[in-house]
């Protein structure tokens, strides 16, 4: 029955571990589940899995016919894909080698740990960015220059406010402000640019794109509560870049 | 051929930030060009945003759907930077314009506009994995069952 001698409670414990890095990493409510599921039952546990944005609520039977239940109640919500690949792959290979408690936790702890991308990169890319879109929406290499000078000061501005952890979204809303009053700024030193190019190539990396992905995907499977809540927090997070962006130029365009 | 090569960058950076791994992010650049060249053409031809988006959110879906069999990888890696190209930034910073300069009637029509094109683009990849689900389940039910 048991496989690798491990305990219903340290199966648990693994697969509610796996969860919780896909959760906080960005994945869809399905793939939580699924792989939920997967990892219990390659282990001989069956388990029922619901999985909300908040939280993880498992149940299994241990070999007794006890029912044995954990909730994990999550806090985090950061995008980083290449956990949500890792964890993935790591449930798949259970299929075929099943590993001992130790093992999975330490597989998964090396999982947890990668933060990815360093955050000077980051930073040079959140200038890029910008620098392309003002290209892109056929804006001169000025244009573009400035683009690439304010996307990086919002994304410091947008990592400073969440790891200080003053809100949720009130990190768009600032970011929005300094795009808004760095843009107004910009074209009162250089009036022959366009306004609008340099605010939208500026903002390209605050857009809600995996919020709107994954409540369409949330849909689609049926996980209506997720999806209405990936959807809100889409809606929000453009409504308070818009609205920083708005009261920045309101501010700079009538009164400076 | 620049403007296609920005929208292959233009995918990529978005990836960085989202942590996407160094050995997918070339795919991921393929896919928002492939998603930018499709929103672009049919915005020549036809003039329609929403079109436009939803055909080129299609195209990204289905490349992302496929991408992520070959290389067993989620979708979700491809598809999220994928989009990015095609978010109608100019209705959406009109919008705002609009509200800006208190002209609510205009921010009101821009402003359906972005949502119109919003909306195309999630439709665009709801169907996109919806046709790709629904060819998995079929093949489950295969004429041999072994």
């Amino acid at each position: 029955m048991r496989v690798n001698g491990m305990k219903t409670n340290q199966v648990i414990e693994v697969a509610l571990k796996a969860g919780e890095i896909l959760l906080t990493g960005g994945a869809e409510i399905y793939r939580v589940e699924d792989t939920v599921t997967r990892i219990c039952g390659s282990y001989n546990v069956r388990a029922e899995c619901f999985v909300l944005p908040t939280g993880i609520f498992i149940t299994v039977i241990d070999s007794e016919g006890n029912p044995v239940s954990i909730i994990r109640r999550i806090r985090k919500r950061t995008v980083n894909l290449e956990q949500v690949e890792k964890v993935n792959s790591f449930s798949r290979s259970l299929k075929d080698r099943t590993l001992s408690y130790q093992e999975a936790m330490a597989g998964l702890k090396d999982i947890a740990a990668l933060d990815g991308y360093g955050y000077v990169l980051k930073l040079i890319v959140a200038g890029i960015a910008p620098f392309v879109y003002a290209l892109l929406f056929r804006g001169t290499v000025l244009e573009a220059c400035v683009s690439f000078l304010i996307g990086i000061v919002i994304y410091a501005i947008k990592e400073k406010i969440t790891q200080a952890g003053v809100f949720e979204f009130f990190e768009y809303f600032a970011s929005g402000v300094a795009a808004g009053a760095l843009s107004t700024l910009a074209i009162k030193l250089f009036p022959f640019m366009d306004l609008y190019r340099i605010i939208i190539a500026s903002i390209i990396i605050l857009l809600p794109g995996l919020a709107i992905t994954n409540a369409m995907k949330d849909a689609l499977y049926g996980d209506i509560v997720s999806s209405m809540f990936r959807l809100t927090e889409a809606v929000f997070v453009a409504a308070a870049v818009g609205v920083g962006v708005a009261i920045a130029l309101s501010v700079g365009l009538r009164w400076i | 051929m620049v403007e296609i090569f920005l929208a292959f960058l233009g995918s990529i950076c978005p990836g960085v930030i989202y942590n996407v791994e160094k050995r997918n992010l070339m795919w991921v650049g393929f896919g928002g060009m492939l998603g930018w060249i499709t929103y672009r053409t049919f915005n020549e031809i036809t003039k329609s945003l929403v079109l436009a988006s939803f055909l080129g959110a299609v195209i990204v879906g289905i490349y992302s759907e496929s991408v992520a069999r070959l290389l067993k990888a989620p979708a979700t890696i491809f598809s999220v930077p994928g989009i990015i190209p095609l978010v109608p930034g100019i209705a959406a910073y009109s919008t705002i314009q609009h509200v800006a300069e208190n002209q609510l009637y205009e921010a009101a029509s821009k402003g359906i506009e972005t949502m119109s094109g919003a909306g195309a683009i999630a439709f665009g990849i709801l169907l996109a994995s919806a046709v790709f689900r629904l060819t998995k389940k079929l093949k489950k039910r295969g004429p041999n069952p072994s």
